[in-house]
């Protein structure tokens, strides 16, 4: 699988290429358009978030995206691959070498330590063990973890917790991460916190986020925002660099 | 990684897995007790019908397993017996002479079997007369007319140590021949059948009696370390024994009755041993399908993080694989201290089956102690460990097969 270094990267790049993709679920005898129609791209380097009322399609648009779910009608490509052509394991792989997730309730493996959890997809990459401890030991610095990565996640904090999802989203320098709601179980100074942080790692990483939020700090701090309603997208607005108020902080 | 994840994953619920545990454990200590009683028992009856006269392997003449009689005999059997003892893969080789006789007292006259013995061949490792002599002593010239008689047949004839018996045969010529003995011992093997028809005479006699050639008789005993390598002493034999000078056979030839019960006694054990090993496959099935349907989430953000379906299973593999190898491993160290009493010690089972049981003719030893065969051990061990991964197939192919996305739903 092709693996491109983010840093060499263009920005101009298309990462997520979603084209007129419908999701429909079916209660009963009714047909719910999750996602309706829904065409977008995400370029790399992107910080973007995906906004609107709960039942708007943000997350089954993440999902699918995140090659967790099929569209029923229209195509749907990571980095230039057609998810639709690809197998259950070739889409584990895809997901595995070029997705990160980081989800609302954290999802760490609860037995395994911050730098175990940080470092299991590089595992499941077959990256040497004194490879990937030495890159999960520095991802979890960046997020300021140092010191915490022989703690299991029920000795951490929920926001140290989201923290090493974080790490763990990012260790393998994906082509995007796809934060569902990564604020909403975390107090509002932990929010702003992991926004610093991910902001930081978009900036000097180069990293490329798309989030589904409710959370007006998160949108505050986006550089794209797509509202979403009723399974469709109604606007797609780029915020120009000069109204963006959020702090720069470093992690 | 997948192999940490397995082995942490195994004691996240500690509790179901020590029970999980505890009956592989119980299941081994009862497969390793079932087998080496069973093995012990077929040991000791097969050891001790051989030393009753036929041996583990038997060389005879031809077509006297269909027709016995004592008309028919194989020549040379001094350099035969010699060669054939001397063999490493042999214990020992005994010529012997064995047929149908008349036994007459004072008082009354009795029909039996006769066998005749070189005592300088014989030993009570060999011989189960040698070894059952309760009174008296075994003649140690064969060509004494000394003659040891079973302790029922003694009885019947009014016999005790220094009598006279008179022996009465069909020689190799077809006229009828006497002998008059001394009783000079008396056996009791505890089976009756044996204690009341058999004496037990010295074979240069016999062969005087029967008008034999020096080196003629009617079998050689050949006796091994384990009965289990009877064939391959057979096969040997065979190949040094011209075929048309006497038969080479092994005790399931020689004695099918004993033969069939082992194996039928060997299959009913074979079977409670599989129903036990499906059991203990339930149980490793109930905790394995439970701890996944549990995990279902978990293994949604796993998939969705980047685990293959395979490593997946794997992962599920590798979780019973630990619990049967705990397992194992527990048994092992149940059984050792059991093995070494049963071993040493031995439970008593009298009161129970009496100090007579017999079968196919065996006394049944009322002391059951347990013999271990390394091989069998093993295949105890992999049976039941194979037996934990067949019952962790299906869990780990449900967890396979779903979606992330169902997954993460769940429970979520």
């Amino acid at each position: 699988m092709k693996h491109e270094s983010p840093k060499t990267a263009h920005t101009s790049e298309v990462v997520v290429d979603v084209r007129a993709c419908t999701k429909i679920y079916h209660q009963g005898e009714a047909s719910i358009h999750a996602v309706d129609n829904v065409s977008l791209s995400v370029r790399r380097g992107e910080f973007t978030v995906l906004v609107g009322p709960s039942g708007s399609g943000k997350t089954t648009l993440l999902n699918l995206i995140g090659a967790l779910d099929a569209p029923d009608k229209g195509t749907l490509a990571i980095e230039g691959r057609d998810l639709g052509a690809l197998s259950r394991s070739q889409l584990a792989l895809l997901r595995r070498d070029r997705i990160g997730f980081v989800f609302q309730a954290y999802n760490l493996i609860p037995v395994l330590s911050a730098a175990e959890n940080t470092e299991f997809v590089l595992a499941l990459q077959g990256q040497p063990p004194t490879k990937r401890r030495a890159r999960a030991l520095d991802v979890l610095k960046a997020v300021g973890l140092e010191g915490y990565q022989a703690r299991r996640p029920n000795q951490l904090s929920g926001g140290q917790q989201q923290r090493v999802a974080i790490a763990r989203a990012i260790a393998p320098s994906p082509a995007i991460v796809l934060a569902d709601e990564p604020t909403a179980n975390v107090d509002s100074e932990t929010g702003e916190r992991l926004l610093d942080l991910m902001e930081a790692l978009n900036r000097n990483e180069h990293a490329t986020f798309l989030f589904s939020t409710h959370d007006p700090r998160v949108v505050a701090r986006a550089k794209r925002i797509i509202t979403m309603k009723d399974g469709r997208v109604v606007a797609d607005t780029t915020v120009p660099p000069d109204a963006h108020q959020g702090p720069p902080a470093p992690c | 990684m997948i192999l940490t994840l397995a082995w942490r994953n195994v004691w996240r619920n500690s509790r179901r897995t020590l029970i999980n545990v505890v009956s592989i454990a119980l299941g081994v200590w009862l497969t390793v007790t079932s087998v080496g009683l069973a093995d012990y028992s077929y040991r000791q009856m097969i050891d001790d019908s051989a030393r009753m006269g036929l041996g583990h392997v038997t060389i005879q003449p031809i077509d006297y397993l269909d027709a016995p009689s004592l008309k028919k005999t194989i020549a040379e059997t001094a350099t035969r017996q010699e060669s054939i003892a001397a063999h490493r893969q042999t214990r020992a080789a005994a010529t012997r002479i064995t047929g149908q006789a008349m036994f007459a007292s004072a008082s009354r006259s009795i029909g039996g079997s006769f066998l005749a013995i070189d005592p300088k061949q014989e030993s009570r490792d060999i011989n189960i007369f040698l070894r059952s002599l309760v009174e008296g002593e075994a003649f140690t010239n064969s060509e004494v007319r000394a003659v040891l008689v079973g302790e029922v047949l003694a009885k019947n004839l009014k016999l005790s140590v220094g009598r006279k018996l008179i022996l009465t045969a069909v020689d190799r010529h077809g006229e009828v021949v006497s002998e008059l003995f001394r009783v000079c011992g008396i056996f009791r093997t505890g089976v009756v059948e044996i204690d009341g028809r058999m004496a037990v005479i010295p074979i240069e006699r016999a062969r005087q009696m029967l008008h034999y050639a020096p080196d003629e008789a009617t079998m050689i005993s050949v006796f091994v370390d384990d009965y289990r390598n009877a064939d391959v002493v057979r096969d040997l034999l065979a190949t040094v024994i011209p075929r048309d000078a006497a038969s080479v056979l092994t005790w399931r030839q020689t004695q099918p009755e004993l033969a069939s019960l082992s194996d039928v006694d060997r299959g009913m054990n074979y079977l409670f041993l599989f129903l036990l090993g499906l059991l203990i496959a339930a149980g490793v099935l109930n905790t394995s399908l439970m701890s996944v349907l549990e995990r279902r989430h978990e293994f949604g953000i796993m998939m969705a993080i980047g685990t293959r379906p395979g490593q997946l299973s794997a992962m599920i593999l590798i979780e019973a694989a630990s619990m049967g190898f705990v397992g194992l491993l527990a048994g092992a160290i149940l059984c050792v201290p059991w093995a070494y009493y049963l071993i040493a010690v031995g439970l008593d089972m009298s009161s129970v089956m009496g100090e007579d049981y017999t079968a196919a003719n065996v006394l049944i030893d009322p002391i059951w102690h347990i013999t271990l065969y390394p091989g069998r051990m093993f295949a105890i061990a992999a049976m039941l460990f194979t037996l934990t991964l067949i019952a962790a197939l299906y869990p780990a192919f449900t967890a396979a097969r779903a979606r992330p996305i169902e997954s993460l739903r769940d429970a979520a």
